[in-house]
């Protein structure tokens, strides 16, 4: 499937114009006529050299896509990816100010911080088990430049896996103080569980699902290294949020994050 | 006008006999959650003038979406006897039931008396231990359709039990993560947190309820603190297996 160059441009155009304050637009899959891959993660691509070059921190990864269900609606027959900037991230109890957002739904996640670079040739998951250096607690705050979460694999993936922003928890933990396949995930709202889940729903086990990561960047070229964060997949349902919310998640044995969404725009 | 005593009759022998009935609140349209508890009552003084013995209880409806799903904003609860008793890696089958599901859950034994008004502490007093388990549950009602009363009446669904291996309550339950696997692939997945935010609470607010019909839990009594996830509706040959962090594991085999 080739599409020019121009048109590759010229989605990933539009995308950032959403960032910029612009409505969201309307799916991508019609400009291109293609729900290929290479070109949606062409697009994806064409925006994070911008943003690099901008000067925006490139500091992490995240996996998308990391169930079944979630795999059947886009489409997909495996994850997908994204970057992490560190201007999306905010640490434990932080208000996340709305304005930054146009459709936000929150997720119940494990985020992994490597302690060595994951690029070899023929990594195993003991590789990924050798390189976590701990695990938090994170809510992922996706969302969507596409009006009214209208996507299919080449929007979701052009439009940067979703993602959103994300909060960082404060209790890190090694791999070995916690179950990642078993543990339990419980997100509220006001106080109201409004998501469970556990450690399996993520791609079976999320440290299956960082090695799927590993692999597929050292292909595309941007390896992980050592300092990088991955955010691994939702242990359970997506939530939508809006301004005033408060959100706690939970997971077993690694404590909890908070944050709250901004009544006005700026947050507090 | 049906009396109470003839529903008791009629939910007793759709159950003993596996055979579906008509929801109750069909022929009764108003017939109130107060009269479907003296139903219930009814129907299991029978079992046990049939000689089956009362274990303890089952709470039922204790998590938001299935309180959603039934439109309440209350728990259920109903009577388990020593019939409904399944062994730990034991065998059922589905024929005794009209259309079962299995729900993992958890499971408190109690070592004190409780009944009444009480605090989660005063709860947890009076535990002796926390196990994985699996309920059967089995509506009745044709279709598995029912309105608030006619589960009520019917024992709140309740059929069967599977009781894993108990371990000390000082674990702490309140976010531990499930997986119920059906041969050996994950079917469901969540967190104990879905049972009413923490299973200490379904623990509550089942004392609160029975001493409301004059009951109490007993010392040695089993209280089933309702489902986790969406029930898996079983099918012959299926072998189930309940996966709880931290309290280990239950299995269950349907007979081909």
């Amino acid at each position: 499937m080739s599409v020019p160059t121009e048109k590759i441009e010229e989605a990933a155009a539009l995308l950032r114009g959403v960032y910029d304050g612009k409505p969201p637009i309307s799916p991508l899959r019609d400009l291109l006529g293609t729900s290929d891959q290479t070109v949606a993660y062409a697009i994806q691509e064409a925006n994070t050299k911008y943003w690099l070059a901008q000067g925006r921190g490139l500091i992490g990864r995240k996996i998308g896509a990391t169930s079944k269900a979630v795999q059947t609606m886009l489409g997909l027959d495996q994850p997908d990816f994204g970057m992490l900037f560190a201007d999306m991230t905010y640490a434990d109890g932080e208000t996340i100010p709305t304005d930054r957002l146009y459709q936000p739904k929150v997720e119940g996640e494990i985020a992994f911080y490597l302690g060595d670079d994951l690029d070899g040739e023929h990594m195993t998951v003991a590789d990924v088990i050798h390189a976590v250096k701990f695990a938090v607690a994170a809510i992922e705050v996706v969302d969507s430049r596409i009006a009214g979460w209208n996507i299919k694999i080449l929007d979701t993936i052009a439009d940067n896996a979703s993602s959103g922003l994300m909060v960082i928890g404060s209790q890190p933990r090694k791999l070995s103080e916690f179950d990642p396949v078993l543990c339990g995930m419980v997100m509220e709202k006001a106080g109201e569980p409004v998501a469970t889940g556990a450690g399996i729903a993520c791609y079976g086990n999320p440290l299956s699902a960082t090695l799927w990561l590993a692999r597929k960047m050292v292909q595309v070229g941007r390896p992980l290294k050592k300092g990088d964060l991955v955010l691994s997949g939702s242990l359970g349902p997506l939530v939508p949020v809006t301004p005033g919310d408060t959100i706690e998640l939970r997971i077993s044995g690694l404590g909890s994050v908070r944050t709250h969404f901004s009544v006005t725009g700026a947050g507090a | 006008m049906t009396s109470l005593a003839e529903l008791a009759e009629r939910v007793d022998a759709a159950a003993r006999d596996a055979k579906a009935i008509a929801q109750l609140t069909t022929d009764i349209p108003d017939l109130s959650v107060d009269d479907a508890y003296a139903v219930q009552a009814m129907s299991i003084r029978r079992r046990i003038d049939r000689g089956e013995r009362r274990i303890g209880v089952k709470m039922g409806l204790t998590s938001r979406a299935k309180m959603i799903q039934v439109g309440v904003d209350e728990v259920v609860w109903g009577r388990l006897t020593d019939a409904m008793l399944v062994e730990e890696g034991g065998m059922i089958d589905i024929a005794r039931y009209v259309h079962p599901r299995v729900e993992p859950e958890v499971a408190f034994l109690m070592k004190a008396p409780l009944a009444g008004t009480v605090t989660a502490v005063e709860a947890m007093a009076a535990v002796e231990a926390v196990a994985p388990a699996i309920e059967i549950i089995d509506s009745r009602y044709e279709n598995f359709k029912f309105a608030l009363a006619d589960v009520v009446a019917d024992n709140s669904s309740s059929s069967g039990l599977v009781i894993g291996s108990w371990n000390a309550p000082s674990v702490d339950f309140g976010n531990l993560g499930v997986v119920l696997y059906v041969n050996g692939r994950p079917a469901q997945i969540g967190s104990t947190a879905a049972i009413l935010g923490n299973p200490v609470r379904s623990l509550v607010a089942a004392a609160r309820m029975v001493a409301q019909w004059g009951e109490r839990l007993n010392p040695g009594d089993i209280v089933m603190a309702g489902g986790v996830t969406a029930a898996h509706a079983l099918k012959p040959g299926e072998v189930v297996r309940a996966d709880v962090e931290r309290l280990g594991s239950v299995t269950l085999t349907v007979k081909r």
